[in-house]
């Protein structure tokens, strides 16, 4: 019995957390590129970078199935070493990642621009590298933006089923996350099944909605907390 | 040694500047947008110019025509910002010791605790930028810019965020900076007498060129165009030409003044009956005068604005017809209060101090 619901609770923050991570570097590594790039393709890129946010989950999936697919260029390339990503444990991050990525990657490049460049130079002169510079610079400045993206990503992972649903599918056990075992269990009339499983789903939520609040305040605290150590003099 | 060209082609603005610095105190001035900040980024390495080389003690940091370029943390050129860019999530010490991280912890901790007894802020090493006022973020940006040991430092307008009474002591202390740094130090500024003070040289700079380069006292007594003229102080700029010429002084026409007027003529400068001049002088050279002689003109005050320690007051000469040219005149609060506006009064420029501008 409770194979039906913990099934579903694990495959999904399995799912959220692996697809979160990924989204996070991925997301900044593009945002970072971005911010600094001016070539003539600018506008090209990063239409298809918000692409996925833009058009229905479910175009995006299909496109997914055309990529990953048996014909599909990895998909073929994925058969030599006898492998297939479509309705398998991988497709559900694939496909949340996809969907997650728009969303860090707008939010975290508008952190990035934000960032005082004359800062970012003095840290040049002083020696630093690139590589530096962005570790011990540029994130820490736009942290609190690169936090948010990183919430609503996560958000989005959680929430994800349209493009979960074509590349993933619905294998109980293996591919179904909650918001999927929830459109199955209703479809078969499962009423209850349903319920708990949105129950499961709110306290997720709020506990990463809470855990992102806390962590907040406590850089919040921290700030409040260097300005009012006042100077004595 | 500081040698430096740069060429850089933006729409509308062109930058084509050259110079050398040799451990000295050289003062970029010139009014916004003339590319005195642009001249640092490009010695800096933040900028690349279009075409240029940079040689700091020997050591090629730009070479376009070679294909050199080395990125801005190999220069070794320090540099203090006009908003002083310091790190807000660093404390003091964390800021000051950014650019010395591949020295041993001890020596970074000395060299961070030197700097800050230096810079006259011991107790502030714990304190984040956003607590500390604008005097002692300048400090703290000079301290870090100085702690890798630069080869040259550069200072973009340091001194225009900060109110008059810390500028004047901070420019006092920043005047025994070389005590203590012995590279060549560049510094940017719109203000003359800020450059004035705090350098040995100055290179004034308009619309992207270099219009004169000179030891500080030339470039006061002897400015080399209109613009250099009007930017280090010469209020009273006239159009004129030679009447003659007797031995070390000259006789000019100045229509604006409605008669003549004797000035010096400058060393190394060859004059020519009927050549067009401009002449100039400093509001705070001209006097007033009782009775009329040479260089004299009655002229009447027009409007006297009093300030704290002397009144600045425009005179316009009363020979001369419709269009008013007036003269300013810095009086001290003992000599304006025996004139008036509407009052007339003769004017005195002495020879000496009017100088003559040929181009």
């Amino acid at each position: 019995m409770t194979e039906t619901y913990l099934a579903p609770l694990w495959i999904s923050l399995k799912t959220v957390i692996v697809a979160t991570a990924i989204t996070f570097f991925l997301g900044i590594a593009a945002a970072r590129w971005m911010a600094h790039y001016s070539g003539k393709l600018k506008g090209l890129i990063d239409g298809l970078f918000i692409l996925p946010l833009v058009l229905p989950p479910t175009v995006v999936g299909l496109g997914l199935l055309l990529i990953f697919g048996k014909n599909g260029p990895i998909g073929e390339f994925l058969a030599l070493f006898n492998t297939t990503i479509v309705f398998s444990w991988p497709a559900t991050v694939i496909s949340a990642v996809t969907m997650s990525f728009p969303l860090m990657y707008m939010t975290a490049r508008g952190a990035f621009e934000q960032v005082d460049t004359h800062v970012e130079d003095a840290a040049r002169t002083l020696g630093a590298s690139e590589w530096r510079v962005f570790w011990s610079v540029t994130l820490p400045l736009a942290w609190p933006g690169v936090a948010a993206a990183t919430a609503l990503s996560l958000a989005r992972c959680l929430g994800e089923f349209g493009a979960t649903l074509m590349l993933a599918g619905n294998i109980p056990g293996r591919t179904a996350t909650i918001p999927v075992a929830i459109y199955f269990s209703i479809q078969a009339g499962d009423m209850n099944e349903a319920l708990i499983l949105v129950g499961i789903v709110l306290v997720i939520a709020f506990g990463a909605l809470a855990a992102i609040a806390y962590w907040k305040g406590k850089a919040y605290k921290a700030r409040a907390m260097m300005v009012n150590r006042e100077s004595v003099e | 040694m500081l040698e430096v060209r740069a060429k850089r082609k933006l729409p509308g603005f062109t930058l084509d500047v050259a110079f050398s610095v040799n451990q000295e105190i050289l003062a970029i001035l010139g009014p916004s947008g003339s590319g005195k900040t642009m001249t640092l980024q490009c010695i800096s390495g933040l900028v690349r110019p279009d075409e240029g080389y940079v040689n700091l003690n020997g050591k090629v940091l730009l070479d376009t025509a070679k294909g050199i370029n080395l990125p801005a943390r190999q220069r070794k050129v320090g540099f203090v910002f006009q908003n002083y860019a310091l790190f807000p999530h660093l404390t003091v010490s964390q800021n000051i010791g950014y650019g010395i991280r591949h020295l041993a912890a001890k020596e970074i901790k000395d060299r961070v605790a030197e700097l800050l007894e230096k810079m006259n802020i011991q107790r502030l090493g714990d304190r984040y930028p956003r607590q500390l006022s604008a005097g002692q973020q300048q400090r703290v940006a000079v301290a870090r810019a100085l702690a890798p040991e630069p080869e040259v430092l550069l200072l973009d307008e340091p001194f225009s965020a900060l109110d008059s009474l810390v500028k004047e002591r901070l420019q006092l202390e920043l005047q025994t900076l070389h005590r203590f740094y012995r590279g060549n130090m560049l510094f940017v500024t719109h203000d003359l007498t800020e450059g004035y003070k705090f350098s040995s040289k100055i290179a004034v700079f308009e619309s992207g060129r270099i219009v004169q380069h000179d030891d500080k006292e030339k470039v006061i007594t002897s400015p080399s165009n209109h613009t250099v003229a009007r930017l280090v102080g010469f209020k009273n700029l006239m159009e004129g030409s030679i009447i003659e010429i007797q031995g070390a002084t000259t006789l000019i026409e100045v229509p604006e003044l409605g008669g003549h007027l004797r000035a010096m003529i400058p060393k190394n400068l060859s004059l020519t009956t009927n050549q067009r001049v401009t002449i100039g002088i400093r509001p705070e050279y001209v006097r007033l005068s009782e009775r009329p002689g040479e260089n004299t003109f009655l002229s009447t005050v027009d409007r006297m604005s009093e300030g704290v320690a002397s009144t600045n007051c425009f005179f316009h000469v009363n020979t001369v017809g419709v269009t008013r040219h007036y003269i300013m005149v810095i009086l001290s609060q003992l000599d304006s209060c025996v004139i008036k506006e509407g009052q007339s009064n003769y004017l005195y420029l002495p020879p000496e101090h009017v100088v003559v501008i040929t181009n």
